[in-house]
């Protein structure tokens, strides 16, 4: 409790401090400190809670409209506290490599590393506040500090049109929020996040679904489900590389946070909530992979991926939600704790890939994948870091990806296992499972396709163009946060019983909701979870184990020098960097089979006459739901604009009419209600 | 089932992932030169190639990167990894535990995956428009392989691979969901062994190739690893079916399961060589229609499971 005040004003302090007339390398220095300070802080409350130990509360004593502010850190704040400080410190060191051209301008670096540390201050309310004011304040301070990083840029209109699009679409998340605080509020009188639980799980109904579909929504729009994403790719690809890598990564993994809480203050949600928060995470799931799939823009495609992967931990947290609804503790642990080891597991990986990409952006001075090309001689570091987060973001073996995917797979299959709970699965939920599970399968089989498409063009092959600066590979300062990112993928993917510890905490929590639960069972089932762990833990190992094998024999098999050929071009001798197959056409006969979802912009030149001078052809992959909204806001505009001009406005007559309609509808109201007010 | 008998089968199945996909390879090309008239190569014939490619001398584009060594061994490791998690001989498999049948598939990706960007490494337009249709079909290929597996879930009520493959045929379900099944399971070995009408891998014409045109680059040991990984996927989907249809449990009755299980695999070569001489490969445009096949028999498996379940 202490601990965590001070690493709070320690924050404050530091930013504080980064403001003053320094000097930028002093300024980065400090608040790099302060944050390793404050994770040190953080991390002694965090651990012991983590480990079982119990929760952490106190009391704040705070002026009049406020009251008492409770501040509470149990398993699930710190699970998700113990990750982003540390998280976000990397980002701040690898903030000194990727903006060292301005340390020596007249830029102030002090203001973005003070809005690095109030990104951490967020985080220390977000997850530990039980006041929804402190947890509202939080919100709001990641989200204003997420924008102003945002317009780092802020020069080129296109970075302040991103920024502003997102500080709308996180605004609008935020009314949301707040009107479903506000109806707990009017029922409970009080601020605490355990009366409004005390309150949701006495009274399903009407009320309680909007209350539901509100906060889902507010969620939704901050952690980007479709169809609310359409800021992220454009924030994303505005950004600086760390900013894109610690909101993807972990400042919106707050919604997440925000809709597991809410799930388990619900304690026995409706059945449609969980089939809901099914439906609605797999669209984003299947949605954001199908648009990674067209992006020529390596930082946009990470961005959709993090609509891609918030769809893939929201289907976890959905199974789980059906546990709780149907009292089966096998469910419940599978679902959360997939759904958990899932948004940790792809805080690793999104990070190091946005770290790569920023490195690449650095020492090319672009991001898009058709001018690059054989980066991968050049930049060798940021290749292998790229290839790791790119193995495991597509979920496969031996890295982390694979372990959560796994688990909610596991989910989705339940088998005999998971159906001897309370009571047996209905047999139409297990094919609608099944459907869910082969759906999964397509968005890997998908991502697997961006992500073979985006490190095959940028990284392997020769460059493509020839006005591309040449590049070097990155600073230590880049490469240490990709570095330890990558470590941390490979542990977690070959040792997976060591995230499974992360989350068994939370998820005993959510196996307390359960009425009548009993510890023995709780341990059962995780201890089932651990195992399987273990033996995937094991196969991977094996496998890192087998090809190491191979490799050691094939070195002694073949004895260097071995031979080198141009590559193989059907007889032609002498193929050059622009014959080697582009991004646009690796996807564009996967992106002809979904023109409906993949809308492709296409602006080209046929060559003419019997000596063509120039002629070209620019594909663009753009967002279908952005386009649709502009088109109806297009088509609103033109329709309203048509209906005023049939209207005068000086008639008397219209304003009689519409001062009757405005008074039937009232007497409606007041009638449906039972009544006027008492 | 005993110790004794885990062990021999166990023994059994690492030598068929070793010797079948040599045997199979065979087995299709004997059929499809006698339906062409001709005597045709030996049934070891592949086994020879592999042998003369290995004592060769890789030659190496010069565009490309260790990961391009290194690919193909990752190919093959995996692999033979996903052949462990299979069952071939009914309801057994060397490496069991509950789910393994995601590992199965996302080894087969991961094997996927590499060959895909070894093929991109030599920078080489060919190379890379064949793992484009690598990737795109296999995205196709993919829920047919849930489904099915989640039909058998529900039908036998087991989680591990081998045990919901290997109990299908005792349940009430089998006669409806029976060929369905194996229909599926065909189309998925057409395309990941990259056999006709998914690919032809006798075909001489680069822009119509899938698998071939990703090893266009790959010469010697690479090659021949290469080569065993693919007719390896061959065998394990022909174990699949195999597995399906072996009516004897291998550990009451295992010389009976394991002779069965291998008569059903040779069948299933015979019937892929068939399918080889009386058809063309399709156009690349009517592939993912093919493919869709599978998943939509998967379908009727899973309404299968679910009809026979109810009842």
């Amino acid at each position: 409790m202490t601990a965590l005040i001070a690493a709070v004003l320690v924050l404050l302090l530091g930013a504080g401090v980064c403001l003053l007339p320094l000097r930028n390398a002093v300024r980065a220095a400090i608040g790099i400190a302060s944050q390793v300070l404050a994770t040190g802080l953080v991390w002694f409350t965090v651990v012991p809670v983590l480990m079982g130990g119990p929760a952490v509360i106190g009391d704040l004593a705070w002026a009049y409209p406020v009251g008492t502010l409770r501040i509470r850190l149990d398993a699930l704040g710190a699970f998700f506290l113990a990750w982003s400080l540390p998280m976000t410190l990397l980002g701040s060191i690898y903030a000194a490599g990727y903006l060292r051209p301005y340390f020596n301008t007249r830029r102030h670096l002090g203001l973005h590393y003070a809005l690095l540390n109030l990104t951490s201050l967020s985080f220390v309310l977000v997850y530990t506040g039980d006041h929804a004011l402190v947890f509202l304040l939080g919100w709001e301070i990641a989200a204003l500090a997420a924008w102003l990083l945002v317009i780092w840029d802020y020069t080129n209109q296109k970075v302040r049109f991103a920024g502003f699009n997102y500080l709308v679409s996180t605004h609008v998340g935020l009314i949301f929020l707040v009107a479903g605080f506000m109806i707990l509020y009017t029922h409970t009188e009080s601020w605490e996040l355990g009366s409004f639980g005390d309150w949701l799980r006495r009274n399903p109904g009407s009320e309680r679904n909007a209350v539901f579909l509100l906060l889902v929504t507010s969620f939704g729009l901050k952690s980007a489900f479709f169809p609310f994403h359409s800021w992220l790719p454009r924030a994303h690809a505005a950004a600086p590389a760390h900013v894109s890598a610690l909101m993807s990564g972990v400042i919106h993994k707050a919604g997440l946070y925000a809709l597991v809480r809410f799930v388990w203050l619900i304690g026995t949600p409706d059945e449609w909530m969980g089939w809901f928060l099914i439906a609605f995470s797999a669209c984003s799931a299947l949605v954001g992979a199908l648009y990674t799939v067209g992006q020529r823009d390596l930082k946009r495609l990470l961005g959709y991926s993090s609509t891609e992967n918030v769809g893939i931990a929201g289907i976890g947290f959905g199974v789980g939600c059906l546990g709780l609804s149907w009292h089966n503790p096998a469910l419940v642990a599978i679902g959360f704790a997939g759904g958990l080891l899932h948004v940790l597991n792809h805080a690793f990986f999104k990070c190091q890939l946005f770290y790569a990409a920023g490195a690449v952006y650095q020492a090319t001075h672009t991001v898009d994948m058709e001018k690059l090309g054989g980066l991968a001689r050049l930049m060798p570091w940021t290749a292998a870091s790229f290839l790791i987060g790119g193995v495991a973001i597509s979920a496969l073996p031996p890295l982390n990806g694979f372990t959560s995917e796994f688990v909610i797979y596991s989910g989705l299959f339940p088998g005999a296992a998971a159906s001897s709970g309370a009571e047996a699965m209905p047999l139409t939920a297990k094919v609608a499972l099944c459907l869910a599970g082969a759906m999964l399968a397509f968005v890997g089989a998908v991502s697997a396709l961006s992500i073979t498409r985006a490190f095959g063009v940028v990284f392997l092959g020769a460059p493509r163009d020839a006005n591309v600066v040449p590049p070097v590979e990155v600073s230590l300062w880049m490469r240490l946060p990709m570095a330890l990112h990558g470590l941390g993928v490979v542990i977690l993917g070959v040792l997976p019983v060591l995230g499974f510890m992360l989350v068994r905490g939370p998820t005993e929590i959510a196996l307390a909701v359960l009425p009548g639960a009993l510890p023995a069972t709780s341990a059962g089932v995780l201890d089932a979870i651990a195992h399987t762990l273990s033996n995937i833990g094991v196969v991977s190992g094996t496998l890192v184990a087998c090809v190491l094998l191979l490799l050691w024999l094939r070195s002694r098999w073949v004895k260097p020098p071995v031979a080198s050929h141009v590559t193989w071009g059907c007889g032609y001798g002498k193929p050059n960097a622009r014959m080697q197959y582009t991004g646009s056409s690796f996807s564009s006969d996967f992106a002809q089979r979904f023109r409906g979802v993949m809308v492709t912009l296409r602006r080209q030149k046929a060559p003419e006459g019997y000596f063509p001078t120039d002629a070209y052809l620019i594909t663009d992959c753009v967002d279908a739901v952005e386009r649709r909204l502009f088109s109806v806001i297009k088509h609103g505009d033109a329709s309203a604009g048509e209906l005023s001009g049939h209207l005068r406005e000086d008639d008397p007559r219209i304003a009689f009419a519409a001062a009757l309609v405005a008074l039937v509808l009232i007497a409606g109201l007041v009638v449906l209600a039972g009544g006027p007010l008492q | 089932m005993t110790v004794d008998v885990a062990l021999w089968l166990g023994c059994v199945h690492v030598a068929i992932v070793l010797t079948l996909p040599i045997l199979l390879v065979g087995i299709v090309n004997r059929t499809k030169s006698l339906w062409a008239g001709r005597k045709g190569p030996g049934l070891l014939q592949s086994g020879w190639d592999l042998l003369r490619l290995l004592r060769k001398r890789p030659v190496y584009s010069a565009v490309a990167t260790p990961l391009f060594r290194a690919g193909a061994w990752v190919v093959l490791a995996a692999a033979v990894l996903a052949a462990l998690i299979a069952p071939v001989l009914g309801n057994f498999a060397p490496l069991q535990f509950h789910h393994d049948f995601i590992v199965f598939a996302y080894t087969l990706g991961l094997a996927r995956l590499f060959l895909m960007l070894s093929a991109m490494d030599v920078g080489s337009s060919f190379e890379g428009m064949g793992a484009a249709r690598e990737a795109s079909f296999s995205a196709f290929v993919e829920p047919a392989l849930f489904l099915l597996i989640g039909s058998a879930s529900i039908a036998t009520g087991h989680t591990s691979f081998a045990g919901l493959i290997g109990h299908v045929h005792n349940t009430t379900a089998f006669p409806l969901l029976a060929i369905p099944a194996v229909a599926v399971l065909f189309i998925l070995l057409q395309a990941e062994a990259s056999r006709v009408p998914v690919d032809d891998p006798l075909t001489h014409l680069e822009l119509t190739m899938i698998h071939e045109v990703m090893i266009l680059d790959h010469s010697g040991p690479e090659l021949a690893a290469m080569q065993f990984a693919g007719a390896l996927k061959l065998t394990t989907y022909a174990g699949l079916i195999a597995a399906l249809l072996n009516p004897f449990d291998p550990a009451a009755a295992p010389l009976a399961a394991v002779v069965t299980a291998l008569a059903i695999m040779a069948l299933v070569a015979v019937a892929v060589g068939f399918v080889e001489s009386l058809s063309a490969r399709l156009r690349m445009r009517l592939v993912p229609r093919y493919l869709m096949l599978a998943s939509i028999g998967a379908g009727l498996c899973l309404a299968a499971a679910a009809n026979a379940w109810s009842f």
